[in-house]
């Protein structure tokens, strides 16, 4: 009875969520590291402002041009404002990111799982049974994929809420002065980094032509990012506050090293990181299965004919591969360096072409 | 009103599709009524194989001298009102045949046609058309009828001396002439008011074992089927698998008629709605589709009839054949459709906006579409004041969480993540596990599949020796097998509160759904720990999302997101801030009360 069409399931709500759950996952772990590594004290709020806003904007921007065709895909406005051939090529460059994307998630949370919870297990073990949860997520429905999102919404959320509001107690207030000594130099990385946090408001590009009425679809794309960008400050000050500059920027993952500070009253648990393994994992599933369903959708686009089902059977061992490739972490970070860097760019550059074309053309005239 | 005048027309629909279906599939329906009383006797018995427990008997209808015979089997029919109510009546009646000058034109022209069947049915339709034209005016029928019978006792002497003189060697004359001898009897002498006319030897097999009484004139091709099923049934009972401390104590019986009269009583709406459809081959069941027109989706409505007319199987001995029949994944361990035997709990679904669904022979009503949380409820926290109500839906929802996880995540502290558990802990547990030989997860396997068999020899056993089940469970194996040192006592530990908590599931088949999926998360908690767990957690969560009931997403109401039905899920709201029906049921009517009855005061 509900419809189940390729078009208009989702609300204007799933969207926002949608977009914070991606934003949130693997860069969490790490991002106040990066922004740390660049900054003196506290500054990098600064930084994560800046980003902040600028994801902001361009978010807004393609949120915008987006929802002004309402229903119709990425390749058909995208042929319509620049032209078929530019269009397929963006199309193609967005899949080549998403597959990238998708196995760096995969091998991101097996890093996490291998380090903190079990380090004789093989990593490959870990990263096919996440990989084959991943594959049964994006069999399902589309729809139930936004349902799922919903549904880890609120554990992610208040996850990250009780971990930045439990070392409450444990923050000094001199670690995070002085303020404002951080060079020029140091701001534009941290805010370079920061940005490429926020980098995954992309989905919104393929992900509003199944919204119902995409009238506030910006507005609340916005509004997804803000969430994100709060948290991140929130998680970001009291980082420094607990550890301190020097030692954030040498953790590898100061979001999760911050729940090991803490000791839950009485509790079951003697650590609090278990709870929020739960949450990680959690929140990297989204991002991963995201990632995998945009891929999925990209294809669809390109070959009319092909079946989901043989798509995911062709991608999936590919995906695992690309996971295997890295040899050890500081291979991977290079790619998580190399992949932000591409994501970057490529966000950035097609936004300007197509708010170009957009202005030009004036709108949706079709 | 103009839903309750589509939804009639849809049931005659109904209906009369499944006449048609019916009457294709058996090859039997081509044997016809004959005149001949007792060739008709013959076939009856013939189709049934003779049978010691049909009755027949062979009478005259006393005034007009024809003989007839009533026709029923003992046990399933009331033998009271067969006597006093259609036998009585017969014999003492004084009906007779024939309006002189119109049954003499009628012989005429049936004479030459006597033996083509056409005409018959065409008088047939005759009479039947007249039959509904009475029937609605009543007053202008008793007046005809009235002067009928003057009539008919004026040329009745006559037509008696006539008929006596030949009436063995003129049968088929007689007949012809008394064409309404059967209405007659129909509307004036069978003293039961649910009786219709039956014309193929199909519908009146269906008849008798259905309970009813056939009745058979001589030489009529119309036979009466009058409504006396009787024979033995339950009397109403408190529900054995849904017992609560604070609500009604009726609960369904296996009689279908009794179990729709629940609902009506309880529920005076003129709107309140039965569907009947008719399932099982051989068995012909009777199931009822209950609803209330105005409330339930219309969409939703068709969806569960269109289901249940695809049911094809030979009888359906509980309403759980219909429900694995009609059910959304036939894979899900999460019942999709909720069975229910208390008429209260259906009458409260049904104004949600579900829809119910009783069979015949079963106690247990279906209900549909439901969500998770629906199994999770109980009827009785609307009984219970809401502060009580909630706390009981929290610490069921607890329940549920340590009926599911506790045993996967207590093997996979012990064995993956002992690090985690607070060290004076590890070290007690450590210390009772010393002697046990095996590995955490073969500990868990085992008590848990003990507690299985438990649970299931507990069922099957007369209650007598239930109780020894307990004793040979609680003591023998709890306490006996962790002093011999087969499994740690913290493992008796968990394994007795996950059985008690799974316990406080209000509705079996999602309790034992549970005991599935918690087999699957120690098996992965023994492969991956925590982390198995997790992924497990997050298959069931993609899982129930992509599970629907009758269209109607598993995994309402929080997602799709109903802010405002989370207050009925979660906790239990004050009954008068339950102002509206579950949104996600798309309900023709969301408003339950106005303005949560307090302007009224």
């Amino acid at each position: 009875m509900k419809p189940t069409q390729i078009h208009g399931f989702i609300s204007d709500r799933d969207i926002m969520i949608a977009v914070t759950s991606n934003i949130i996952g693997v860069p969490t772990l790490m991002y106040p590291r990066l922004i740390a590594q660049d900054t003196s004290a506290a500054d990098g709020w600064l930084a994560i402002v800046l980003g902040g806003s600028m994801a902001c904007i361009l978010a807004w921007i393609l949120a915008k041009i987006t929802s002004s065709f309402p229903n119709q895909n990425f390749l058909s406005f995208a042929s319509y404002l620049l032209s078929k051939p530019v269009s397929v090529v963006i199309a193609v460059l967005f899949l080549l990111q998403f597959i990238v994307l998708t196995s760096y998630n995969v091998r991101e949370i097996t890093v996490i799982a291998h380090q903190y919870l079990f380090d004789r297990t093989p990593i490959e073990v870990i990263s096919l049974s996440f990989l084959l949860v991943v594959i049964y997520a994006v069999s399902g429905s589309r729809a139930g994929i936004f349902r799922l999102n919903i549904i880890f919404f609120p554990i992610t959320i208040w996850g990250l809420l009780i971990l930045i509001l439990l070392p409450l107690g444990l923050t000094k207030l001199e670690n995070l002065l002085p303020i404002f000594q951080t060079d020029f130099q140091g701001y534009l990385r941290a805010s370079y980094s920061s940005f490429n946090a926020f980098l995954g408001f992309g989905i919104v590009l393929f992900y509003i032509s199944i919204v119902k009425e995409p009238k506030k679809t910006p507005k609340m794309t916005v509004l997804g990012v803000l969430i994100a960008v709060l948290l991140y400050l929130l998680l970001f000050m009291i980082c420094i506050g607990t550890f301190g500059n020097a030692t954030t920027a040498n953790l590898f993952f100061p979001s999760f090293e911050l729940s090991k500070t803490v000791e839950l009253p009485g509790g079951f648990f003697e650590r609090f990181d278990s709870i929020l393994f739960v949450i990680w994992t959690i929140a990297i599933f989204t991002t991963a299965l995201m990632s995998f369903d945009i891929v999925i959708m990209i294809i669809m686009m390109l070959f009319k004919k092909a079946k989901k089902l043989n798509i995911i059977f062709v991608l999936s061992p590919i995906i695992f591969i690309l996971s295997m490739l890295p040899k050890d972490y500081i291979e991977l970070i290079e790619v998580g360096k190399y992949l932000g860097m591409y994501m970057f760019s490529l966000v950035f550059f097609v936004t300007v072409l197509l708010g170009i074309a957009y202005k030009m053309k004036g709108g949706n005239q079709s | 009103m103009r839903h309750v005048f589509t939804g009639s027309k849809k049931i005659s629909k109904n209906s009369n599709s499944n006449n048609n279906n019916n009457s294709t599939n058996q090859e039997q329906s081509s044997i016809a009524i004959e005149q001949n009383l007792n060739n008709n006797l013959q076939n009856i018995k013939t189709m049934l194989g003779n049978p010691s427990d049909l009755i027949v008997r062979e009478t005259t209808v006393t005034a007009s001298n024809r003989n007839c015979a009533i026709v029923y089997i003992s046990g399933l029919t009331n033998a009271d009102l067969v006597n006093n109510n259609i036998l009585k009546a017969v014999q003492s009646s004084n009906v007779q045949s024939g309006n002189g000058q119109s049954n003499n034109d009628q012989s005429e022209n049936a004479q030459s046609n006597n033996n083509q069947s056409g005409n018959t049915q065409a008088g047939n339709g005759q009479s039947n058309n007249d039959q509904s034209e009475n029937a609605q005016s009543e007053n202008a029928q008793s007046s005809n009828t009235q002067s009928n019978n003057s009539q008919l006792e004026k040329v009745g002497t006559n037509k008696d001396q006539s008929n006596k003189g030949n009436s063995n060697e003129n049968q088929q004359n007689n007949s012809q002439s008394n064409t309404n001898l059967i209405d007659l009897i129909f509307t004036e002498v069978i003293a039961i008011t649910d009786c219709k006319k039956v014309t193929t030897l199909n519908d009146v097999s269906l008849s008798i074992l259905s309970g009813n009484a056939v009745f058979i004139l001589d030489g009529e091709k119309t036979i009466l089927s009058m409504e006396t099923a009787g024979g033995e049934k339950r009397s109403i009972q408190e529900p054995v698998s849904e017992a609560v401390i604070r609500g009604p104590r009726a609960g369904f019986i296996e009689s279908i008629d009794t179990n729709i009269s629940l609902i009506r009583k309880s529920l005076k709406d003129p709107n309140l709605r039965f569907d009947v459809h008719e399932i099982g081959r051989r068995s012909k069941q009777k199931l009822a589709v209950c609803y209330v027109a105005g409330i339930v989706n219309q969409d939703i409505l068709d969806e569960v009839n269109r289901r249940l007319k695809t049911i094809d199987i030979d009888f359906a001995p509980d309403s759980g054949f219909v429900e694995q029949w009609i059910e959304d994944s036939f894979l899900s361990p999460f019942p999709q459709i909720l069975d229910t035997e208390r008429p209260d709990h259906v009458t409260y679904n049904v104004l949600q906006g579900n829809v119910g669904i009783l069979v015949d022979g079963s106690p247990f009503a279906l209900i549909t579409p439901v969500i998770f949380g629906d199994a999770l409820l109980s009827i009785e926290d609307y009984n219970q004041r809401w502060l009580i109500g909630s706390m009981l839906r929290l610490l069921r929802l607890l329940a549920a969480f340590i009926a599911v996880f506790l045993p996967a995540i207590y093997v996979a502290l012990v064995s993956y993540h002992p690090g985690m558990i607070p060290t004076q802990l590890v070290f007690s547990i450590a210390a009772t596990r010393e002697g046990v030989p095996f590995p955490s997860i073969v500990e868990a396997l085992l008590m848990a599949v003990t507690f299985e068999i438990l649970q299931e020899a507990g069922i099957r056993l007369p209650k007598v020796i239930g109780q020894t089940i307990g004793i040979v469970g609680g003591i023998v194996i709890g306490d006996v097998a962790v002093s011999a040192g087969i499994v740690g006592p913290a493992m008796v530990i968990v394994t007795s509160l996950t059985a008690i908590a799974s316990f406080t599931i209000p509705h079996y088949s999602m309790a034992v759904g549970v005991r599935v999926i918690r087999f699957a998360l120690l098996l992965a908690a023994a492969v991956l720990g925590l982390y198995g767990i997790i992924l497990v957690f997050i298959m069931l969560a993609v899982h129930v999302v992509n599970l629907k009931s009758m269209g109607v997403p598993h995994s309402a109401p929080f997602a799709p997101y109903f802010l405002g039905a989370l207050k009925n899920i979660f906790i239990r709201a004050p009954i008068t801030t339950l102002t509206k029906r579950p949104p996600y049921l798309e309900p023709e009517d969301i408003k339950k009360i106005n303005d949560g009855g307090r302007r009224s005061k």
